[in-house]
Formats: C-alpha cells, sequence, structure tokens
C-alpha cells in the first residue's frame, strides 16, 4: 500500500535535502496535503499580485480578483488610495461585488441590502435603526480590509498576512529587474484591455518552474517554431545569457544572443524611446537590457512574466516584444486559473503597442503559437503524477525528478553588472533548485503542520 | 446568395475545421480576411457592453492564420500531436444584409465539443460568431469574422483548434 502519511517535518526535510541535491519527489506536485499546506503557508502569507495601478486610474474604478480561495475586490477609493478588501459582505458573507470591473460609488449587497462606499465603510442598512437600533456600532461592519496592500511599479500586491514584510524587502533584488521591464518608462505601463483568463489541469508549481527556471524546455516544447523557421535552429539558442538566483525563491533569465552577437537593442523598442530608458534605468540595468533579448522568470510563488521578441508571420517578418505577466491561481493540486495581463509602456508610439499586443496574441496567451503546446505539456505532467508510483512518500520507487543541470558544474559569473546570483547560461536548474527549496523552506516554517502526524 | 448557399458555406467550413482540412479552408479565407474573438466579461447591471475588444484571444489575418496552420504541420506542434478531435456545431444562423448585393453579414451560434487523447472528460467552447461573407467570382469568402465566447474564463486548455 502506498504510505497513507500527512505530512510531517522530517518528511519535509527529506524533500529539502533532495532538492539540495538536484531531485524533486514527484509527489510533490499533486499531493492534496502539500495543497493545503501550501494555501496556509505559502499563500497565506506572502505577497499575491492583484493587478496594475493602470486598470484602475480613476476613483470608483474597481476589479475582482483571487488571492487562491479569497474573492477580492480592489480598487480606488475616493481619495485616489488604492484599497482591497475580502469580497464578502460583512453581514452574512454574501460574494459582493459579481462584476470582473467597472466604476461605481457604493457596493449593495444582493442579500439583505448592506450597502458599502469605496472606504469599506457600511453607509446604508435597510430599515437600519429600526431593526438594529442605536445600539449597533456600524464601524465595526465594514468590509474585512485585506490585511497589507503595497504596490512597486505599478503592480499591486496584496498580502493576507498583517506581519508580512514589507513587499519591497520581499521584492527584494527581483526590483532591479522590474525596474527594466516595467520602470523604464517615464509613465511606466499600461494594461491594454483585460487580462485574458483560462483553466489548464495542472499544478500551479509546473507552471511557475517552467517561467521561472526552464529555458531548457524551448528547443524541444517549441521545437515547431523552429521547424517553420521562426526559431533558430540551434539547441542551445535559449541558453545564451544569464540565468540569475534571487533571494525569495524568486528567479530570472536574461537571455542573449550567441556569444553576445548584435541584437536589436532594448528589445527593438523604438529608438524615440532609448533617452527615456537612459533616464530612468542606471547604467548597469541600461546595459544588461540593451543586450537581452528574452527575459523570463517568476516572481514567488506564482507571479510569472516573459518579455520575449517574437512575429506573428513567417521568418521574413520582424519581431516584436511585449511585456506579459501571469499569476498561476491554485484552484486545487491539479487545476490552475490562469490571468494573463499584455502590457506595454504608456508612452510608446500606437503602431508599437498595436504589434506587440499582436506578437503577444500570436505567440503567448491559451491561442499563442508557444503557448498551446506549453499547456497540453503541464496537463501531461500533472496526469502522469497521481498514482501510487508517483505519490509514494517512501524509497519504494524512483519517484525522484532530475533537478541535476548545472549542480556543482557551473559557477557564477562574478562580472554580471546586477543584483543575484548570475550563472552564465539559462540552460540550468538553479533558479528551480532554489524555488523549490524555498517552498519548502516556507512549508517548513509554519507551525500548521503537526510534527509526525500518523 | 440564398440562405441556403449560407448555411452549406458554414457547414462545410464546419466540416473542413473537424477534418483538419486547414490548406482547403484557408481557401475559403478572403485575403483581407479579419479573425477576432475578443474577450468576454462579466459587468454590473448598469454597465451592459460585456465584450472587452481591446483584448482578444484571436486577432488575426488571413497570413497569421495561415502560419498557425504551417505550424499545426509541423512534427512537434504538441497540442495537436497526437491532434484532439473536434465537432462543430453551428446552429441559429441569421442572415442580415450586407453593404452590398454580394455581401451578408451572417449571425450563428457555435458549439464546439473537444475530445483529448484518452481523456473522458470533454472541452467545450460555445457562443456567438458574427460573420462577413461576400460572394467573389461566384464563389462565397469569409471576409470577417468576430467570435464572442459566453465564457469569461474559458475552461479550454488552450485553442489549439479555429473557432
Ligand atoms: S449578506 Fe450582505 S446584506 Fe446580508
Ligand atoms: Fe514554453
Amino acid at each position: 500500500m502506498a504510505n497513507q502519511a500527512g505530512l510531517d517535518t522530517s518528511m519535509l526535510e527529506g524533500v529539502k535535502d533532495k532538492i539540495r541535491r538536484g531531485l524533486l519527489p514527484q509527489w510533490a506536485f499533486t499531493d492534496s496535503e502539500i495543497f493545503k499546506a501550501e494555501v496556509k503557508s505559502i499563500f497565506a502569507k506572502t505577497w499575491n499580485f492583484l493587478g496594475h495601478e493602470s486598470e484602475i486610474e480613476k476613483p470608483g474604478d474597481y476589479v475582482t480578483r483571487w488571492i487562491v480561495h479569497d474573492p477580492v475586490l480592489l480598487l480606488r477609493d475616493q481619495n485616489g488610495q488604492i484599497q482591497a478588501y475580502l469580497n464578502s459582505c460583512a453581514h452574512r458573507g454574501t460574494k459582493l461585488c459579481t462584476a470582473d470591473f467597472g466604476n461605481k460609488k457604493t457596493f449593495t449587497c444582493p442579500y439583505h441590502g448592506w450597502t458599502f462606499n469605496l472606504s469599506g465603510d457600511l453607509i446604508g442598512i435597510i430599515a437600519g435603526n429600526k431593526v438594529y437600533g442605536e445600539e449597533m456600532d456600524r464601524s465595526q461592519w465594514s468590509l474585512r480590509k485585506i490585511p497589507r496592500v503595497e504596490s512597486y511599479q505599478g503592480m499591486i500586491f496584496g498580502s493576507l498576512d498583517a506581519h508580512a514584510e514589507p513587499l519591497e524587502t520581499f521584492l527584494g533584488d527581483m526590483k532591479w529587474y522590474f525596474d527594466i521591464m516595467l520602470g523604464r518608462s517615464d509613465a511606466g505601463m499600461e494594461v491594454r484591455g483585460v487580462p485574458q483568463k483560462w483553466i489548464i489541469n495542472t499544478n500551479w508549481k509546473i507552471s511557475a518552474d517552467n517561467f521561472g527556471g526552464d529555458p531548457y524546455h524551448t528547443a524541444m516544447s517549441h521545437r515547431s517554431t523552429v521547424e517553420l523557421g521562426i526559431s533558430p535552429k540551434d539547441p542551445m539558442y535559449a541558453s545564451y545569457g544569464h540565468q540569475i538566483v534571487l533571494d525569495n525563491g524568486h528567479g530570472i533569465n536574461m537571455v542573449t544572443a550567441l556569444g553576445g552577437a548584435k541584437v536589436p537593442p532594448y528589445q527593438g523598442l523604438p529608438e524615440d524611446m532609448w533617452p527615456m530608458f537612459a533616464r530612468n534605468l542606471s547604467a548597469e540595468q541600461l546595459e544588461v537590457f540593451e543586450n537581452t533579448m528574452i527575459i523570463v522568470g517568476n516572481c514567488f510563488p506564482n507571479l510569472s512574466f516573459v518579455s520575449p521578441m517574437h512575429g506573428t508571420g513567417g521568418p521574413d517578418e520582424p519581431l516584436t516584444s511585449f511585456v506579459n505577466f501571469r499569476v498561476w491561481r491554485p484552484v486545487s493540486p491539479t487545476k490552475i486559473e490562469v490571468t494573463s495581463w499584455f502590457m506595454v509602456d504608456k508612452e510608446a508610439p500606437e503602431a508599437f503597442k498595436e504589434a506587440s499586443y499582436l506578437s503577444y496574441i500570436g505567440s503567448f496567451g491559451p491561442s499563442g503559437t508557444l503557448e498551446q503546446d506549453d499547456a497540453e505539456i503541464w496537463t501531461r505532467v500533472a496526469e502522469a503524477s497521481q498514482g501510487e508510483m508517483a505519490q509514494d512518500k517512501d524509497i519504494h520507487y524512483n519517484n525522484v525528478l532530475n533537478y541535476l543541470m548545472g549542480l556543482d558544474r557551473v559557477e557564477p559569473d562574478e562580472s554580471w553588472p546586477g543584483p543575484g546570483v548570475a550563472y552564465p547560461t539559462c540552460y540550468l536548474d538553479a533558479i528551480s533548485r532554489a524555488f523549490y527549496e524555498h517552498w519548502v523552506d516556507q512549508l517548513l516554517a509554519t507551525a500548521d503542520i503537526p510534527a509526525n502526524v500518523r | 446568395m440564398t440562405y441556403d448557399d449560407i448555411c452549406q458555406f458554414l457547414y462545410t467550413e464546419a466540416s473542413l475545421l473537424d477534418t483538419r482540412r486547414y490548406e482547403e479552408w484557408l481557401e475559403l479565407l478572403d485575403d483581407s480576411l479579419s479573425y477576432r474573438m475578443p474577450v468576454r466579461v462579466t459587468r454590473d447591471f448598469d454597465e451592459p457592453d460585456d465584450i472587452v475588444n481591446d483584448m482578444t484571444f484571436f486577432d488575426e489575418t488571413k497570413r497569421s492564420l495561415t502560419t498557425r496552420v504551417q505550424r499545426f504541420r509541423t512534427t512537434s506542434a504538441w497540442a495537436e500531436n497526437p491532434h484532439s478531435r473536434t465537432r462543430h456545431f453551428v446552429s441559429n444562423i441569421v442572415v442580415e444584409p450586407g453593404t452590398s448585393e454580394d455581401e451578408a453579414k451572417v449571425h450563428s451560434y457555435f458549439l464546439i465539443m473537444r475530445s483529448i487523447r484518452d481523456r473522458a472528460d470533454v472541452e467545450q467552447m460555445f457562443g456567438e460568431r458574427i460573420d462577413i461573407i461576400r460572394r467573389v467570382n461566384n464563389r462565397l469568402q469569409l471576409v470577417e469574422r468576430t467570435i464572442y465566447p459566453d465564457q469569461t474564463v474559458l475552461s479550454m486548455l488552450n485553442l489549439s483548434i479555429f473557432i
């Protein structure tokens, strides 16, 4: 019989030991106890991406989002401040706002009619004083705030943990790279339209790990684009550049061309914008950005991003870059809801904005010629990870997966101008190992897992 | 262009898609084709516009659709290798006059049922399409298609199909 044990610290210590040796037990993907522990120990404690400031520009603008299973109402109040509330009525818990976005001054609950303003105050009760009298203190029945809401470069994050470290501390050295993607232009980025949303039957770690630390998959997963002549034939093409391990489980790959070959500077962004980049970025950031073709990575736990150069036609068509952020929302151990935002520099010329958007639609999102195949393969990983052999927690079977690439073989490049531990190749499992080590550390850090539950 | 001609055109198209005769399907598309699938959203009662045209799942020309077809013909388009099996059910066809005698604006409902590998669960998608169909040299051609999905969160893992 397969192991029936719940999670205990010694088991997780064993997992950590394996991860350090480049091995990940396959049961970690889809185990239901792990999933419960992740929701409590990781997602309820960390900073979760909620949306971009450009989505709620005016007072009263709102969007509805999720932090795993917590519905969130994110809005801009009358004073222009960003607020986030649990999207659940303070009276009896009804989901308060059901629209995806809009603009409102008040939110009225359909159940008994309690009304809340943008500050979350309870400002209207049907038959108020007649039924509750003067004695009920309405200020006790405001909308419940998401305990912490902070922004960096227009990116709004929320944390369910009132004692979470400041967002900027959490992002750490990732800020330096976010500056390149999001802070290079005077007016920052804007979200075009609304995010796309879709469901994939996989585990959130599989997709986060793919974006975070797996440029190696491109040569095979995306070989169709090589066959078409859109991607280079060289199987090492996504390896050139640096894989950078950052603190707190974050990681980023800055992919260049072979041997520092000339690429269009600044991912082909219009030349008129270059002086602006020089204004907003440091000399080191500028140098790195100038030579980078593809930026891809993951902000722990489940905010991934990609900024490649891609075309929509054949090999003769010019390549255009875009910026895409996505949240892999864990719905169950084997299901994620993807929310994917296309972003572009507010000050980019309209023609570039349009080309950039078409480049995104053509390559990423559910219809993207690259992402179509990713989604299929990620479901296959989840599908093949649920059986007795994969789920076995003892060493009956060799049920560990291979994260050995570059372990003790590749040394950091001390000359890298940016922060983090930068390795001189992107075909490397260093980010993945760091991601899973941080992941297991978060699980170990919580008191919610009783020692030796049997 | 009779109602029957238009029904025949849409059913033939559905059959070409379901049998993945994509090169023949491309021949039904006008060179100036615009093929878009905007995002459906849930709006509040007094904000009735529940389509966001600025963001899409497809925003294609005949050229970009041709590239997508060529990709399916490679040996490594894994989403369709092995290929999924689809049925495009097209119904509720309503024809409005177009801007000329040789043009019609056609509304239709679609339901796509999709079977993937050995999975018993069914992927599906449904909604409405608004097409502009034109007669060119005595043949019908699709000039414009706008696909309005009903789901705000697509339940399909990917769109390695055409709609
Ligand atoms: S649950 Fe909202 S008013 Fe009663
Ligand atoms: Fe990929």
